[in-house]
């Protein structure tokens, strides 16, 4: 490579950084800014002082704050664990060769294609607990036994971690599904002819085969997980009495509703802290084993 | 050379076009933007935007709809008059955010155009829920406030009259379900979610037990009074689960009024509009068999409701206040509220509209309720109310979904929360 050719790459590398400066930069340093000042829009005559870690440390004292984190650790894991369980599910079975795979494959998914506001209302209206068909499908006509699902804390919080699974378990599948197509069938061949049994031919040759994809499928889980907004928002809007408060939604309130900018940047800045560390451990960590695997 | 041909060729044609849009613009009307919510009967208010229309011709009102729900629609207009968009030249208000508006420098003092004489016209409570500091921020549209709705067939079989006090419409709507024997049939149903309303159909329980969230003489905090900790117990006890369905916990108005036309709830709570739905017998089961009243007490106490309703506010960066003014004083006028009284059953604000026979013909009730309407309580008035409303949704909330909760103490911890909020308003003032 001549010089000449070095700068003209360069060049071309200069729009996507800008673009990358502008709308990824630029957001997380004004967030990290405002996280440093108390700015309450309601009250201008305060300005927008400078007051360091107040707020941060206003953070690790509140407790609405730590009950955020707590609902949102459980819905983290608890949605990857069914998602990637459901997805190899999946996966496996459109991997098979049967009539009628294609318009499955694509069946499947649906779920993921409808925009999550779509889906979060289509399950209030399934969980309803006047006329909901998830309470006719259980208790049928006997109306006096129906349970208000998104009036009950605990159950409230189930049904919007179910309903992130139905979303977002066809998505993990895609994934898996990506890496049980690179393994050879010959490998099966070979093992049948050996005289391997399903189950050890999964566990001998998909099992190892496809943990790369599994984890790239658990890193973007964990990650969008954490981020979980919508779902919340429109079921239940953190209630009832705060179950379904994820820490995004608690950061949303305080900024837009209560007008509270720095502290909710505070909020936005600590998840991003904490997916940041996620996605560089699991780099690592896959970026390790992925190379492990191709070689 | 060529080049520079078509580049003074093509400046020239750019100047004309900017001219020819400089005239027409000379002709054509100036155009306002009003951002509001998707309402009930939207078809009565496009009737009065064309009516508006036909009488301004040297105004066009572009009509944007924001969310139904006052918090969300709260997000979105803050955050615009935040940036100082002046896209927006007329907004809603509701009554409990004229403060903050005013004291944030969102909201066009109106003094000028809206004086005391004129003023006086309009009920007070409304009128003082839009003054902040010797100024008015706003024109209340209706005035909205807790009213009782029951069925009148039921109470009338049973030969009850309307409940006085809480412990009598429990006891009452008792008897009434057991001689029903429906299993779908409840005996109250009003807004429990945790959102705005739950904060004013709890005041309601509150105020009507002699207990508030700041003592109107000293100022203080009195969220842990007994009086408040009974009447939070009452509803957690009495009324979630037991008199209202479980799930009332995630109901705002829609949802309640539904149980409530669809012939599954005895007595109902909710605001003037209710009663247009309730009575329209293409979406509801009841309509004609419908009274309403004040909401019951708890013994001994006033009655209460909670102060509700919205306001026409002008973006104090308009680029056309006086346009802005001109369609809210249309909207205002007393023809205007004379149409959303009687074809969209929303309370007037203004005094003379209440005295029009045409109206009260149709809406009786609107004459008993005008003392209550009058005596209507506003929640907190302060620049930082929606914080206090956060933390109170979350005491009220938990306090009700939780039976085993320890009121009381939720109460001093969301009080020290709320002085601190508090605080934080007063040192402006300063």
């Amino acid at each position: 490579m001549t010089r000449k050719d070095q700068s003209f790459f360069l060049t071309l590398l200069v729009p996507v950084i800008l673009v990358l400066l502008l709308f990824i930069a630029a957001p997380i340093g004004q967030s990290i800014f405002l996280s440093f000042h108390r700015i309450i829009i309601g009250l201008p005559q305060l300005k927008t002082p400078f007051v360091g870690l107040d707020n941060y440390q206003q953070l690790l004292t509140d407790p609405v704050a730590r009950h955020s984190f707590w609902i949102t650790i459980i819905f983290v894991a608890t949605t990857t664990f069914f998602e990637l369980l459901i997805g190899l599910l999946l996966a496996l079975m459109i991997n098979q060769h049967f009539p009628g795979r294609g318009a499955l494959r694509a069946c499947i998914l649906i779920p993921w294609a409808i925009p999550t506001v779509v889906a979060a209302q289509m399950w209030r209206f399934l969980l309803n607990d006047a006329y909901g068909m998830v309470n006719y499908a259980v208790f049928g006509s006997e109306t006096s036994h129906y349970i208000p699902w998104l009036a009950q804390p605990a159950t409230a919080l189930v049904a919007i971690i179910i309903a992130d699974i139905w979303k977002t378990s066809s998505f993990a599948a895609l994934l898996i599904l990506a890496g049980l197509q690179v393994i050879p069938e010959e490998i099966y061949q070979a093992a049948k002819v050996d005289g391997a049994v399903v189950w050890r031919r999964f566990w001998h040759i998909t099992w190892p085969l496809i943990r790369p994809a599994l984890l790239v499928a658990l890193l973007f889980r964990t990650i969008d997980a954490f981020r979980v907004f919508d779902i919340a928002f429109v079921m239940t809007q953190g209630g009832p009495a705060d179950a379904t408060n994820v820490l995004q939604l608690y950061g949303y309130k305080k900024m837009f509703v209560e007008g509270w900018m720095g502290y909710g940047s505070t909020i936005s800045v600590c998840i991003f802290i904490m997916v940041l560390s996620l996605a560089i451990i699991y780099v690592r960590m896959v970026g390790r084993r992925l190379l492990e695997a191709s070689v | 050379m060529k080049i520079l041909k078509l580049t003074i060729i093509g400046f020239g044609m750019v100047c004309s076009l900017c001219l020819v849009a400089q005239f027409s613009r000379a002709d054509e009307p100036a155009t306002i933007v009003f951002l509001t919510w998707k309402p009930n009967q939207p078809e009565v208010w496009k009737g009065l935007f064309q009516k508006f229309h036909r009488e301004n011709p040297g105004v066009r009102v572009k009509v944007q709809v924001g969310p139904h729900s006052s918090t969300e629609y709260h997000a979105i207009v803050t955050q615009r008059l935040k940036n100082r968009d002046k896209s927006v030249d007329v907004f809603f208000m509701d009554v409990i955010w004229p403060p903050e508006f005013a004291n944030a420098g969102w909201a066009l003092d109106l003094t000028s155009r809206f004086p005391v004489q004129e003023q006086n016209k309009f009920l007070t409570g409304p009128i003082t829920a839009n003054s902040y500091h010797g100024g008015i921020y706003g024109v209340p549209c209706y005035l909205g406030a807790g009213l009782f709705y029951y069925r009148k067939d039921l109470l009338k079989e049973y030969d009850f009259k309307p409940p006085l006090s809480w412990e009598e419409m429990v006891t009452q709507g008792q008897t009434i379900i057991q001689g029903e024997n429906d299993p779908g049939l409840h005996i109250y149903s009003a807004q429990f979610k945790q959102y705005e309303g739950l904060v004013c159909d709890m005041m309601e329980f509150i105020w009507s037990n002699g207990g508030a969230v700041i003592d109107s003489k000293t100022g203080q905090i009195v969220l842990d009074a007994s009086a408040v900790i009974k009447a939070v117990e009452f509803v957690r006890d009495r009324i979630i689960g037991k008199a209202a369905p479980r799930g009332v916990i995630n109901y705002e108005e829609p949802e309640s009024l539904d149980l409530f036309i669809q012939e599954k709830a005895v007595f109902h709570r909710n605001w003037p509009y209710a009663w247009a739905v309730a009575n329209d017998p293409k979406k509801s089961k009841i309509a004609g068999r419908i009274g309403v009243g004040p909401l019951p007490v708890f013994n001994g106490q006033e009655p209460a409701s909670t102060l509700g309703g919205w306001q026409f506010g002008i973006n104090r960066y308009s680029e056309h206040p006086e346009e802005a003014w001109q369609f809210i004083r249309f909207m205002t006028s007393h023809d205007t509220q004379k149409i959303l009284a009687m074809e969209a059953s929303l309370a007037p604000t203004r005094r003379s509209v209440y005295q029009n026979p045409e109206v009260l013909k149709k809406m009786p009730h609107f004459n008993t309720f005008l003392p209550a309407f009058e005596k209507a309580r506003p929640r907190p008035l302060s620049p930082v109310y929606p914080m206090i409303s956060q933390e109170l949704q979350r005491f009220f909330s938990r306090a009700i979904v939780d039976r085993s909760s320890d009121v009381s103490e939720m109460a001093k911890a969301t009080s020290a929360r709320i002085e601190k909020i508090v605080k934080l308003g007063t040192m402006i003032q300063k």
